[in-house]
């Protein structure tokens, strides 16, 4: 019977914990109008993201924008869209930025600045919250990784 | 992708703050875009006995690492990178200021799913997990590398970074990606700094270089870096020239196989590696041999590592490593040099560390090692001989990068 308390107060901070990510709302890709239409799938976004591909199709080079790693929001977006972990993109790109065999995603401070960067530097890329997400979306713990589709791919 | 009529409807709603950011500054549309990065890490380390990076039984600062980088993306199928570092670490490192790499990237192949490309120039050497970015703390698991890197054992200038050619490719298969680097490096000198630790010569003068390197590494990354598997090869000889008058020659060979394994879970990664090392020596005096010998000493470790929270991380280690896998116990040695220590060709570390990074600049490190055996000792570093087997060593580290 002593086990229940503890138990409720584990459950307790679990939900707390929860919580506390409501305000993460699913991502969705921003593209400076420059970019042509092409197939945003999983395949081509871990190779934009892991700055492996470097260019569109019809040329003109790919410019990265990215929210802190700590930010929730990047964590949802590298789960959900990438597959991937934030922590495991950012030691991909610090080994390549102290190797010299890349460039790391310019990091921005807040939405505002991304959607304004993105919309003014040709080529770019970047992802912003989207409203209304799913329920389930809403408690990141339980977002399987690489398994939620967003529509808008 | 988004439609066009919404990417023209948010145009409109957004013309007003972009206005802003261009007046703040846009970066010219199609120049190339170039990076500045840079890292600075201080330690502290101190030893209840024996000497490790400086004179850390009485607390030592000897220990310290910092390096600045540009990089330049001319075309998206071209760059140009080059690294300044300095590190001092004891007598394994002096500090001095160095070139860590200056390359030219062209990427011949680049779609989705594969990439190729040559790079030329002072190029780093892909081996395991760490070895690219050994000295930048933000890419290690602790201050101090697993002793498969062999940090405070001789092999950091042979294998680290070096002048060559170095061919890479991607290949995206389903849920694997695989990876190749390869490369090879051209004859090149080792600076008289490290020629003192690898040769004892009495005092007589010597010339050493490496000649003949090359490594290769294949690594398989799963389920966008879930696992990770890799096998590197390494084989480097080094040659041992006096002036005629002495006569002395000699060649030592290096070889490294290093298999890695990792497992990356959402707040735990497990890792593992192992290295074979097999050592070939043979030195000659008036053109007559007076010494072969084949070593191999071997060195591996399991590490867990487990983010707390997104500033906190904590670190395990078991660590093992013996200078000659078919005398593990280095007993055989001890029969055969008389008043050596058997102890000296081992070497068991358990490490408990923890990572605190308040932000993306700044990181803290701490880290505690129970270590029996010497074997990661250096000779100069430790004039009369280990103190005792059984040590302790605490290091700390406080670091920046941008």
């Amino acid at each position: 019977m002593r086990i229940k308390p503890a138990l409720l107060g584990i459950v307790a901070l679990l939900l707390t914990g929860a919580c506390g990510q409501l305000r993460a709302q699913t991502a969705e890709i921003i593209v400076n109008p420059t970019v042509e239409q092409v197939p945003l799938d999983r395949e081509r976004l871990r190779a934009i993201f892991t700055m492996r591909l470097k260019a569109w199709p019809n040329g003109p080079p790919i410019r990265v924008f990215v929210l802190p790693d700590n930010d929730p929001l990047s964590d949802r977006f590298y789960r959900e869209r990438l597959g991937m972990y934030s922590y495991v993109l950012r030691s991909l790109w610090d080994r390549m930025v102290f190797t010299g065999t890349g460039l790391a995603p310019t990091v921005v401070r807040s939405e505002e600045e991304m959607r304004a960067l993105v919309q003014a530097t040709p080529g770019a890329i970047g992802y912003v919250s989207k409203e209304g997400g799913a329920w389930y979306l809403r408690f990141p713990r339980h977002v399987p990784l690489a398994h939620v589709e967003s529509p808008h791919s | 992708m988004r439609s066009a009529e919404s990417q023209a409807h948010r145009r409109r709603k957004q013309r007003a703050i972009v206005m802003v950011a261009c007046l703040v500054g846009c970066a010219p549309a199609a120049a190339a875009e170039y990076q500045f990065h840079g890292y600075a890490a201080q330690g502290f380390v101190y030893t209840t006995e024996n000497n490790f990076f400086g004179e850390s039984s009485d607390g030592s600062t000897d220990y310290y690492e910092a390096g600045l980088n540009a990089s330049v993306q001319l075309r998206p199928d071209l760059m140009l990178a080059g690294q300044a570092a300095i590190r001092d670490a004891g007598i394994s490192d002096d500090g001095t200021l160095r070139l860590d790499y200056a390359l030219a990237d062209y990427r011949f192949l680049a779609n989705v799913d594969s990439s190729a490309g040559v790079r030329i120039g002072k190029v780093k050497n892909a081996m395991g997990f760490y070895n690219e970015t050994r000295d930048v703390i933000f890419t290690r698991p602790g201050v101090l590398l697993p002793s498969v890197y062999s940090d405070n054992q001789n092999q950091r200038s042979l294998v680290f970074t070096a002048p060559g050619a170095q061919l890479y490719g991607n290949r995206t298969l389903g849920r694997h990606e695989w990876s190749f680097t390869g490369t090879a490096n051209v004859d090149r000198n080792v600076r008289k700094s490290d020629e003192r630790l690898l040769i004892d010569l009495g005092g007589l003068p010597f010339d050493l270089r490496i000649k003949d390197s090359w490594n290769a590494q294949i690594m398989d990354s799963l389920d966008g870096g879930m696992w990770q598997f890799g096998v590197s090869y390494f084989f480097g000889r080094f040659t041992l020239a006096t002036p005629d008058a002495i006569g002395i020659a000699g060649t030592f060979d290096v070889g490294l196989t290093l298999f890695s394994a990792r497992y990356n879970a959402e707040r735990f990664s497990l890792t593992a590696e192992y290295v074979l090392n097999p050592n070939t020596n043979r030195v000659t005096a008036g053109g007559i041999e007076i010494l072969r010998s084949r070593l191999v000493a071997e060195r591996s470790y399991l590490q867990g590592e487990y983010r707390l929270t997104p500033q906190w991380a904590l670190m395990a280690r078991l660590d093992a490593a013996f200078s000659d896998r078919d005398d593990r116990s280095g007993r055989g040695f001890a029969a055969a040099n008389p008043g050596a220590d058997r102890k000296s060709r081992q070497s068991r570390d358990v490490t408990l560390g923890v990572n605190w990074r308040p932000d993306e600049h700044w990181g803290v490190w701490g880290e505690y090692h129970w270590i029996d055996g010497t074997a990661s000792l250096q000779p100069l570093e430790n004039p009369n001989g280990p103190s005792d087997n059984r040590w302790s060593l605490l290091m700390l580290m406080a670091a920046y990068k941008f």
